[in-house]
This record gives C-alpha cells, structure tokens and sequence, in this order.
C-alpha cells in the first residue's frame, strides 16, 4: 500500500507505522467520569467497512504522525493531513490539557 | 558445473564495515562511494512562531534559502535539507561546528543539535547509481523524475537514509552510523554486477 | 527424434546437451525442456502425485499439471520446475521425480491399488485419528509416496535480489494484444513496462501460422518488439513473470534473470523480485486451453491441442507420428490443419458438435482428414497411447493414434484481475469466465478479456494502451492497427464424457477424478469452496489452471444448476510459484535484517568479545579470557573485577534525545509518573512512563543540562517506540507544546564506567577544570565538559551496576577511543571491560527492573514505583492506572528470591506456588521474571513478581518449572541483594 505523506510525497507503507483510529480525542482526566472516558479512548473502537480515519506515523521519513483516511474494504486511500493541520482543520486546539488532578 | 566467481559478500565478514577497494565486475564503475570526512551536521528545528524570524535571518547571515520541502539548497560549502515540516538538516565541509555556527546566528529562534557523529556520509557517482538505489529503496528515483536539487527521506534495504542528488550523476546519502556496515554491505552486493568502487582516492 | 525439417523459432545453428534422467540428449537454442524432451521421443516425463500414473506433457506452458520436473542438481537443484516453461541450456541435468526406482519402473504405483481407499477426502477420512500419529506416522507415508520433487540438501549458493521500478503504464503480456498496448503508450511518451514470463515475445503469434499485414505473425511482433526496445521510455521485461497485484497499483513481478544459464553470470542474481509501481495497467495474459475429461485422459501422448500446434509451430517438434484431435470448438481445427501442413498425419479430427462450420469442415476434408462429428472419446489405450476408442455418430471405433490433441475450450487468464477480490464472471458466450470487477486502474485487454480473435486482441490492446496513457495526459496519436484476418471462434460447452472407461482425471496434477467429485456430491458437498478442499481439485502448484472450470462444470452438472448458480473460480497471489529466495533477496543469512554496530565494536572484537544481537545491535556479551572454558567463569570474573575496582561497558545502544524548548519540563512531568520540571540543572532522575491504558512503557534517566535543554535515556529495546510516542505527544495530544525533539542516539557514544576505582579513573580522561569530584559531580549529577584534550563530552553520575558509577557521552567517533582511553587510565586497577550478561547480573543483584520485568504487562505499582508516582499532576497513564484490575493488592509485585538450598539453580519461568498447593492455575501466585547467578554472594539469585510479595519477606514458597523439570522452594526476600542502603553509588 502507498500512502501519500503530505510533506514527503507518496511513500510505501512499510515507511510507516500504523496506530489506529484517529478520532478519539485524549478526554478530560479531570473529569469526575474520567476513568469511563479513559477507557473508551483506550479500548473501544469502532471497525468500520469504508471509509475511516487513522494515524500513521512515517517513522522512516519525516516522522510526523499523518492523519490518513483510508477505506478498509478497498485499502484505498483518500487523503492524508498532517496531524497539526488536521487538529486545526478540526477547530479542536487539542488532545486535553491536564488539569490538577489531586 | 565449476563456480567461476564468488559473490564478495560470500567473504566479508558481516559485522565489519567493507574495506576500500574495488568489487564485483573488474575493469567496470558503474557505481563509485566515497565516504566523505569531516562533515559537520546539525538539525535545526525553529521555536514556536520563529520560522518567518528564522528564515530572514538565514537568508542575511549565511545566505541561505531554507527549502520548504523535501529539497537539497546548496550555497558555497553548506547545504540545507529540508527532512520534515519545520526541520532542516544543515551540513557544512567547511564550518567545523555548523551548530555552534547556526546557534550563534539563531540564538534562541532554534533549537539546534549536533549530529556531525550520527551520520556516516557517502557520495555516490556513476551511471548505475540510481538502478542500484532501486534495489533496497521504495521511491522513485529515476533520473528522469528524481532531479538535482530533490531529497528524500526514506529507507534503502530496511535502513532509514537521507538521501539527495547533488548534480546531473552524483548523489549523497547519510545513514545513521551503526547501520554503516550493513548499508555498505548492500551497496556491494546491489552494485557489483555493474562494477563498485569503495572510497577511490585521487 | 521427432524434430521437424523446417520452421520454428529455434536456431539449428546452436546445438544443446542436456541430460534428463541420466540419459544424454540434444536440444537448441530457443527450445524449453518440454520441447527438447518431445523433440528425443521422450514422452514419459513423470509419475503422478498420489497414483503413481505414468504421465507426459500436457501443455507448452505455465499450466503444465504433469511435466514437473528437478532442475540442476546438487545444492542448485529445484524441485517441481514445470519442464514446459524451462529454457534449455547446454548442460542443463534434469530429473524426473515422484518415482522409485526409476520413471519407467516405478514400484509406488501400487498406489493406483489403493485407489479406492485414497479417492476424495481420504485425508479426511483415513487419518483422522489418534492425533498424534500425523506428525510420526501418516506424513512421513504420504510424504514418500505421494511426495513432490526433493528439496536440494545445501544452501542454495546463488544470490538474488528485490528492486523497485515506477512506471506510467505496466503491460503484462507481449502477446498481440499486449505489443499493441505498449506501443501505444510507449509512443506516446508514456514510461511503459512491458512485462512476459516468456523469453520470447509475441505470445500466440509464435505458436500459430497466422499473418499480420501480409506477413509472418511472429515477424511482425519481433519488428515491435524491436521498436519497443528502442524507445528510452519503454523497459522491455522478458523472462518476468507478474505475479501478483497488491495496492495502490502495486504489482509484483519474478524476473528469472539466470535460470537459463547453468550458473549465473558474475555477479548477477539468479533470480530478481521485482515491486513494480505502476499508474495504469493493461493486463494481456492471453488465455489457457482446457482439457476435456474422459476415461484415460491422462496417458501419455493426450496432449492440449493448442500445445501440440505450439510444439509443431514454434519449436518444430512433431510431438507424435499419428495424431487425433478431440474438439468442442472452432480453434482446433485450425491447429489439426497446422499439424497437417507440417506433415505430422492426423487420423481425425473428434468433434462433440453436431455441426461445424462448412468452411472448417471442407479444408480438413481438402487436406484428407477424417471428420467425425456428435463424436467423444471413452477410453485410451497403451503405456504411452497406441489408440483411442470414440462413439462418433453412434458409432464405436478404434482408432489407432500415439497422440491426442484436446480442446475443451480456452479460458481468459483473469487470475490478476482476482487479486483484489474481484470474481470473474460467466460468459456463456465463449463458455468462459471472464474479468469481473478488476483491481482499480487496471484495464484487460485481449484474449484475457475474452477477446479470442487475433484482430480483436490487436484492437482492444491498442485501445487500452491509449487510454491508459491519455488518461494520464500523454497525447495519444490513434495507433494503427494492423490488418488481420478474422477467424471463427465457435464453441460448445462439453466437459466430460461420462460414458467412458477407466480412471477420468479432472486435476492432473493432484489426481483428482471425475467420481471423486460425484464422491463428495453424494457425501453432501454443495459449495464449491468445500468440493475443492474435500478433494483437493485445484490446490495444487498450478492452481487448477486446467482443471477448475471443468471441475466447477461437472458439479454443476451433478446438482443440476447452471455453471454460474454452482460458484465462480478465482485465484490469489502467486500466478506462478515464487521462490523463497526471490522474496528474501538480499536479506538472507547475517544479512536477514540490518544489524547494528557499536562504536566500541572493532574494538571490542579486537579484545575477544562474543556478541550477542539485542534487537538490531549487536553487543560485547562478555569478553572471554585465555584459559577461560565456560561464559559463566568469564562472567563471574567481569562482576568480580566490577564490584572489587573498576569495569566499563559501551552503552551506546540506550536511546538518547534531545529536548529542548520552553515547555520540555511540562512535557515530560506528563509523559513520566515522577515530575522532571522542578529537576535541578545539572541533575538526572530516573524515570518510568506509562502507556495511556496504566501499564508501563519504558523506563531510564532523563538530565537536564540547561533551563530549556533536556537529554532523555530510554532503554535499548523501546528507543525507537519511546520517540514516536513523544512525537505523537508534541503532534497529536499537546501542539500547543513548544518542544524540539532530536534523537542523538547515534551522535552519542556512551561508555558506562562502575565501580569503587570509576572516579579515579574517570579523572585521568577528564580534560583539566572538569571537576569529577563527589562535590563536583554528586549521585544523579549531569554536566557537559570534555574529555581525551578537547573531545567534548556529557558526564552523568548513574549507576545500574549498584556500584559507583559514571556515563561518559563523546561525539560516536571517538567511541573507541574513549574505551581505550579509560583502559589505560584504568590500567592501574585491573580495569576490565565487561558485557551485557555481566553488566544482567549486576542489575539482578542490586534489584533493578529490566526488559523482563518491563513486559507490557505490569504497572509502576507491581514494580514497586507506586510512590514515586506523583499525585500532584496528571500523565499519560494515571487514571488508567488507577482500575480496580490494576491496583488489586492481589496483584504479582516485585521481590527478589533466593533458593532455600544454595545449591540450587533458580530459573526464569518458574511459577510460584504455596507451599503444598497443588499445581494448578488457581493456585499460581506469579512468576520468576529474571535468575542470575551472583559471584558476589556464591548462589543463584531471582527476581519476580509474586502476589502481595512485598509483604511476604522472609515466606517460602515452591518455584515450580514443570517445562523444565524445576520445583525447588526459594526465601522471598527484598529486590536488592548488594549494598541495599546504597552506600556504593553515593560514596
Ligand atoms: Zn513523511
């Protein structure tokens, strides 16, 4: 599979290594059902035929984890972002900050 | 039926970097290495909100144009790399300490590291360069398509390499130190049908 | 010798020797083994899989079920090589297999007495039970008896290698169709791979006697075949064969670069794997002719039509003396006029049709060949074949004939277009399947799309190429397209005569026969997936290429349904075998991956090192002496050195980065337990980072060397994942971070220097103004300086050994030197360098966690860390960390054990139990993690993970080692067997 890195061009997929799903964002650990949360975000993942959105990090390029929306039924891919642009695409500054948790 | 050669991996022992000399097809060069010394190389990656400052300054102080992509800028003994969004490889053959002198320069605009000893640099000249590279890397590096001035990051037999090509026939490559032995190891296997030089002097 | 006066593509000038069997024979140029075989009467080529049936060849291509042959011999012999696509070369040694003593003699046919007990699912059925006799008994049977060729006994001494090509357009298949493609594009200015397994181009057109434009077809396809290779943009692959299509128009090819040749040439590949990437792609693989099935199909001398006109016209081999043809369709005929014309009899001509077209009818007749139509043949005769029986019109008769020429038909070669899932469909039509859904960006030209007439293929491959090479904006002047003349391709559907005698096979190749498919339909077997694994039909090397569609018709006949009703027949990667060498290329024997040396690595083999590979690395694992006849001596003897004056060791392969930047402090008091930001400058702290589900990561020291400049230590094994975990940290989670990250692992050497002489003898390297004092460098103290006169350096006050301790960072170059240095300094005190085992034992007996006890399955907790986590921050991990499962006080923790009797050995492993508890799961209460055995204290020593283990100090109980044979009882007690106060480090 080639996967079209947005700052190297299309690369191999050996290039790369694959996380998973990339819409779950980091929940509040502050939040008084955090621990629920966590595990959702740890754990539970949908497995959609189609279309689906995950992460790939190009450790043997750039090494910028690249959100890649790839089809699972076809291994064709749609697009690829940079994970800064596809966080600032989202208008979701980012993953949780910390809060005092004590 | 007689064996009338021997593949010169057959002799080298593999835990050692290969020794200078010529391998493969005899009164051939389609692939000439030179291990180039006295490198100095440095990452260069701008703070928060400096790259505009960085830029500028770069191109006043050491007149350089910072590549905004994966591309090889070259200016008198310097050269920069663009590797990633926001980060540079700079190396100089001239600078003993290209860090020392992009920090003097940038101050606290970048963060700049020293990697002069993490890379082992080769260049790579000879008509067969690129059909050798197309044994171990997955990118297009044609001639035809992967122009002077083009650089990558990328892998070549399983061993991450930086890699541009310099002029119309010659190239170089930086891998990371340990792999030395092993990249050279496949650059005699991949290139001794065409005929393989290891650091030629002269 | 049946080799024709005149014609083929051979050159008589080049005359080749070979062996087959041990028996001498000539060849020439351009010959495959089949025909040089053929062409010396030798028509007894093999004995089949499971029967022992003597069999011939069948086919003159990569279809071949029968001719299956060994190649070479020696450490270069190949096993189950298809004699129909083998390139004669002088000296070529072949073998026939599957035969004992000998093909002629062969003692394993009696296997064709046991036929009734090895019919469909005799695996299934015969060997069922108990288990434990497959591996001992029934393999080795089967093996001998219904085996494949041998293995060759040595490592293959050749070499091979992989490469990677890009293209605009891949064509596979020279063929009409294909030359049209990729003239089209080529000209275009397209960069066009045009891609043939053979060695010859021109497909179909070398083995008819047709004419383009008025002249010889196998002219005309070498005239383009010419342009091609004169255009620069147009790579000519011959002898390569695609085997596969893989994603986003990546294909794979197996280019046999040598194994036309005895040995390859110098420095050449025997074989080359090639990944092609290709932006379009014109498949004109062209088409394979099917048998039909009848009793005694499988003797020697019953031949695929198409074959024996391939054999007459391209190799000018007469492969019998007096041939009958057995049609369903139009196509033979025009072969049994090729064979007539080259002067080969043809008794008759067999057709199944009631009617043929008159023009067909009256040219065989003109060229006085018998014609018998409503015909069929029901049985065979001969070893090798003497004579046929036919009903023709209702009417039985012998005819005495040594080869038959079938054809049931020919079926599109789809396989490529089914490697992305696609199925072909039925094509009533030409009672073929043809391409269905089809890999995306590839299009199918020619006899592969079903196009069977010359000019259709010349047609649609020039259309295809064109598109292609428009549609990625190459401007395509319209090609011309040569003028041909326009055949008949009329068809009937037969499959089987069901009415003939002796064994009817459907798969050559595995011996399946017509009523081991009625077998499994009567035994229930519907689905056509389960029909072939019951009997096996299709699962052999060649895929079912001749016996699939028969197999799928016969089903379908037997459940009354139609072809397409009964199921479809795709193919997965590889077309055709693919050897293991190919796919390992370069990357076999200590070149299996890329390994790592250390910068003390010449060094230390200079001084008798044996390594051990860790990961990638390859690392001093201890360093024998003279004399010395057991690693273990050798070890004892390095932690003794250590713990009485002064060892060293290259630690270089810890992972090492670089942060820097105005939030490194804020970003690591959340991807670490313990908190970093109020981390004095000039200090380092251990360190233990979680994964966000609680369980620990990876653990080392991280110093801070100025107020934005951070240097983390990560273990070997995680230095890679530990970066990437911190990119998706600065990238993913936390943007907003102003952090810059840089992995100086290989910058870095690092040289660990222990022991109650480290000082002394780091002060002799240490350049003057470095103050390596108590007070100037304390426990955990970090700063930079230089060493060697000049040779910057960073200094870390850290210890594993449980000794004092120091880590030296010099720029990787002087690595070596640094260790020489240090020796010399050190020379006063005995200084020895040590390896990884010893420098495993030490950490065992001070207590430490390693890559063991760091297993992805335990938390900061279980490793006795739970205080040194900070509740006053959050971190990756920390809430995960605080489920129920995982502060269970139940759960294994981490204590050191030692055996209650010294003498005994402990192993890693061992699970514990209660004293007296049986050995059950519910009983377990953990395990050994790490056992060493300490020099220090005379006996072995372990550390594990046991329940409640931390409160249990001073407790007994069994380690149990059943794999081993271990049960011991051992003392818990705590993790930290030296200098538990840690007096040494500090002093
Ligand atoms: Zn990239």
């Amino acid at each position: 599979m080639r996967i079209p890195c947005p700052y190297c061009g299309e690369r191999d997929a050996h290039e790369f290594s694959y996380l998973g799903d990339a819409t779950p964002a980091r929940p509040d650990p502050a939040a008084p059902d955090a621990q629920d949360r966590f595990f959702d975000y740890v754990y539970l993942r949908d497995n959609p035929a189609g279309a689906h959105q995950e992460w790939w990090y190009h450790a043997y390029g750039c090494r910028q984890w690249v959100q890649v929306e790839r089809n699972t039924l076809t291994h064709a891919v749609a697009g690829a972002r940079l994970a800064r642009d596809a966080r600032d695409a989202a208008g979701d500054a980012a993953g949780n900050v910390p809060g005092d948790a004590s | 039926m007689a064996e009338h050669w021997s593949h010169p991996l057959d002799t080298l022992p593999f835990d050692t970097v290969p020794p200078a000399g010529h391998y493969g097809v005899a009164d051939m060069t389609g692939v000439a290495a030179r291990r180039i010394e006295g490198l100095s190389i440095a990452t260069l990656a701008p703070a928060r909100g400096a790259e505009a400052a960085i830029t500028e300054t770069m191109r006043q102080a050491l007149a350089m144009e910072l590549p905004g992509a994966s591309r090889a800028v070259f200016a008198g003994a310097r050269t920069l790399i663009g590797t990633a969004p926001g980060r540079w490889l700079a190396l100089s053959s001239l600078d003993r300490d290209i860090a020392g002198t992009l920090r003097a320069a940038l101050g606290p605009l970048a963060a700049i590291t020293d990697q002069s000893d993490a890379f082992i640099a080769l260049d790579l000249a000879g008509p067969k360069v690129a059909d050798t590279l197309a044994k171990g890397a997955l990118i297009d590096l044609d001639p035809r398509v992967f122009l002077p001035g083009m650089a990558a990051t990328t892998v070549l037999a399983h061993i991450g390499i930086t890699l541009w090509r310099r002029e119309e026939a010659t190239w170089r490559l930086l891998v990371a130190r340990s792999f030395e032995a092993a990249l050279l190891r496949f650059l005699v296997s991949s290139a001794a049908e065409y005929g393989f030089e290891l650091d030629a002097r002269g | 010798m049946s080799r024709l006066a005149k014609g083929g593509l051979i050159d008589r000038a080049r005359s080749l020797a070979f062996t087959f069997d041990g028996r001498s024979y000539g060849g020439h140029a351009g010959d495959t083994l089949a025909s040089a075989l053929l062409a010396n009467d030798v028509r007894l080529v093999g004995r089949s899989f499971k029967y022992h049936r003597p069999r011939g060849i069948v086919s003159a291509g990569a279809e071949e079920p029968n001719a299956l042959v060994e190649l070479r011999a020696g450490a270069r012999r190949e096993p189950n090589t298809r004699a129909t696509v083998a390139e004669l070369f002088d000296g070529l040694d072949a073998q026939s297999q599957n035969r004992w003593p000998s093909l002629d003699l062969d003692l394993l046919s009696v296997n064709q007495l046991l036929s009734p007990f090895l019919g469909a699912g005799f695996y299934y059925k015969t060997f069922m039970w108990p288990a434990a006799f497959w591996e001992k008994v029934y393999e080795p049977i089967i093996r001998r008896a219904a085996g494949l060729g041998r293995m060759a006994e040595a490592a293959d001494p050749d070499h091979y290698e992989k490469a990677s090509t890009f293209c605009d357009v891949l064509v596979i298949g020279a063929g009409p169709a294909g030359l049209m493609a990729a003239l089209a594009a080529g000209r275009a200015g397209a960069r066009v791979i045009l891609a043939d397994e053979d060695f010859l181009t021109g497909g179909r057109l070398n083995a008819e006697t047709r004419e383009i434009d008025g002249k010889p077809a196998a002219e005309w396809a070498a005239r383009v075949t010419a342009e091609l290779a004169s255009l620069p943009n147009v790579r000519l692959m011959t002898r390569t064969t695609v085997f596969g299509v893989y994603d986003s128009g990546t294909y794979g090819a197996l280019e046999r670069v040598a194994d036309h040749l005895p040995v390859p040439p110098p420095f050449q590949p025997r074989q080359r794997l090639w990944r092609i990437h290709a932006r379009r792609a014109v498949l004109a693989a062209g088409a394979t002719e099917r048998p039909v099935v009848f009793g005694g199909n499988d003797r020697p001398g019953v031949m695929l039509a198409g074959a024996v006109r391939t054999y007459v016209n391209r190799f000018a081999v007469a492969p019998g003396r007096r041939v009958a043809v057995f049609a369903t369709n139009d196509d033979a005929w025009r072969g049994a006029l090729d064979i007539k014309a080259a002067g080969i009899e043809v008794a008759a001509i067999i057709d199944v049709r009631r009617a043929v077209a008159a023009s067909l009818v009256q040219q065989a007749k003109a060229e006085g060949i018998r014609t018998l139509l409503d015909g069929r043949v029901t049985a065979t005769h001969g070893k090798l074949l003497t004579a046929i029986d036919i009903v023709a019109d209702g009417r039985p008769e012998r005819i005495a004939v040594d080869t038959l020429a079938v054809s049931g038909g020919w079926s599109p070669n789809v396989h490529l277009t089914c490697h992305h899932g696609g199925k072909p469909a039925w094509n009533g039509a030409i009672a073929a399947f043809v391409p269905g859904t089809v890999p995306p960006l590839l299009a199918v030209a020619g006899a592969a799309s079903g196009a069977f007439t010359l000019g259709s293929a010349l047609t649609d491959g020039a259309a295809q190429g064109a598109e292609a090479a428009e549609a990625l904006g190459f401007p395509v002047p319209l090609p011309d397209v040569p003028a041909v003349a326009e055949e008949s391709v009329a068809i009937a559907p037969f499959w089987h005569v069901a009415d003939s005698r002796g064994p009817a096979f459907v798969d050559l190749q595995n011996d399946v026969t017509a009523k081991d498919i009625s077998i499994a339909h009567k035994e229930g077997f519907r689905s056509v997936e389960h029909l072939k694994r019951y009997t096996t039909l299709g699962m052999a090397t060649d895929q079912g290429r001749t016996s699939n569609v028969t197999g799928l018709a016969i089903m379908a006949s037997l459940t009354g349904a139609s072809i397409p009703e009964t199921g479809t027949t795709i193919f997965r990667p590889p077309y055709t075998p693919v050897s293991l060498g190919a796919l390992g290329g370069h990357h076999r024997g200590k070149d299996f991956r890329a390994v790592r040396l250390t910068p003390t690595h010449e060094w230390a083999k200079a001084r008798g090192a044996v390594f051990i590979e860790t990961g990638a690395w390859l690392r001093a694992q201890y360093f024998p002496r003279p004399g010395e006849t057991d690693w273990l001596e050798s070890v004892n003897r390095e932690v003794k050195a250590v713990r009485a004056s002064v060892g060293l060791i290259d630690v270089s392969t810890f992972g090492k980065i670089d942060l820097q930047g105005p939030d490194v402090g804020t970003l690591l008091d959340r991807v670490y337990i313990n908190t970093f930001s109020t981390l004095a400058i000039g200090k380092a702290r251990y360190g233990v980072m979680l994964r966000e589900d609680g369980l620990v990561m990876d653990d080392g020291t991280t110093a801070r060397l100025a107020p934005e400049h951070y240097v983390m230590t990560t273990t070997t094994a995680n230095a890679a994942k530990v970066y990437q975990h911190l990119e998706f940290c600065l990238q993913v989670l936390w943007p907003d971070l102003d952090v810059a990250i840089a992995s100086v692992s290989e910058q870095w050497a690092q040289i660990a220097l222990a022991g109650p002489r480290a000082r002394d003898v780091l002060a002799r390297v240490v350049d003057a103004g470095v103050d390596v004092s108590h007070e100037g460098l304390p426990f955990m103290g970090a700063m930079e300086g230089s060493v060697l006169g000049g040779v910057k350096a960073r200094l870390f006050r850290l210890s594993f050994s449980g000794e004092l301790g120091f880590e030296i960072a010099v720029p990787a170059r002087h690595g070596a030197e640094l260790a020489q240095a240090l020796m010399n300094a050190g020379e006063t005190f005995g200084i020895t360098p040590y390896g990884i085992e010893a420098l495993g034992v030490m950490r065992i007996e001070k207590g430490h966690v390693s890559g063991n006890e760091l297993s992805g399955q335990t938390t900061a907790r279980d490793l006795g860390f739970g205080r040194m986590a900070s509740t006053k921050k959050d971190y990756i991990g920390r809430v995960m960390a605080g489920r129920p499962g995982l502060v269970d006080p139940q759960r294994p923790a981490f204590v050191g054990f030692k055996p209650v009797d010294p003498s005994q050995r402990l192993r890693a492993g061992a699970h514990f139990l209660k004293i007296g508890a049986a050995a059950s799961l519910e009983n377990d209460e953990g395990y050994m993690t790490s056992v060493a055995h300490s020099p220090h204290l005379g006996h072995w020593i372990g550390l594990g993970l046991l329940q409640r283990g931390p409160e249990r100090i001073g407790e007994r109980v069994r380690a149990y080692d059943p794999v081993r044979g271990g049960d011991i009882e051992v003392e818990i007690c705590a993790p930290g067997f030296i200098d538990p106060e840690g007096e040494r480090l500090r002093g």
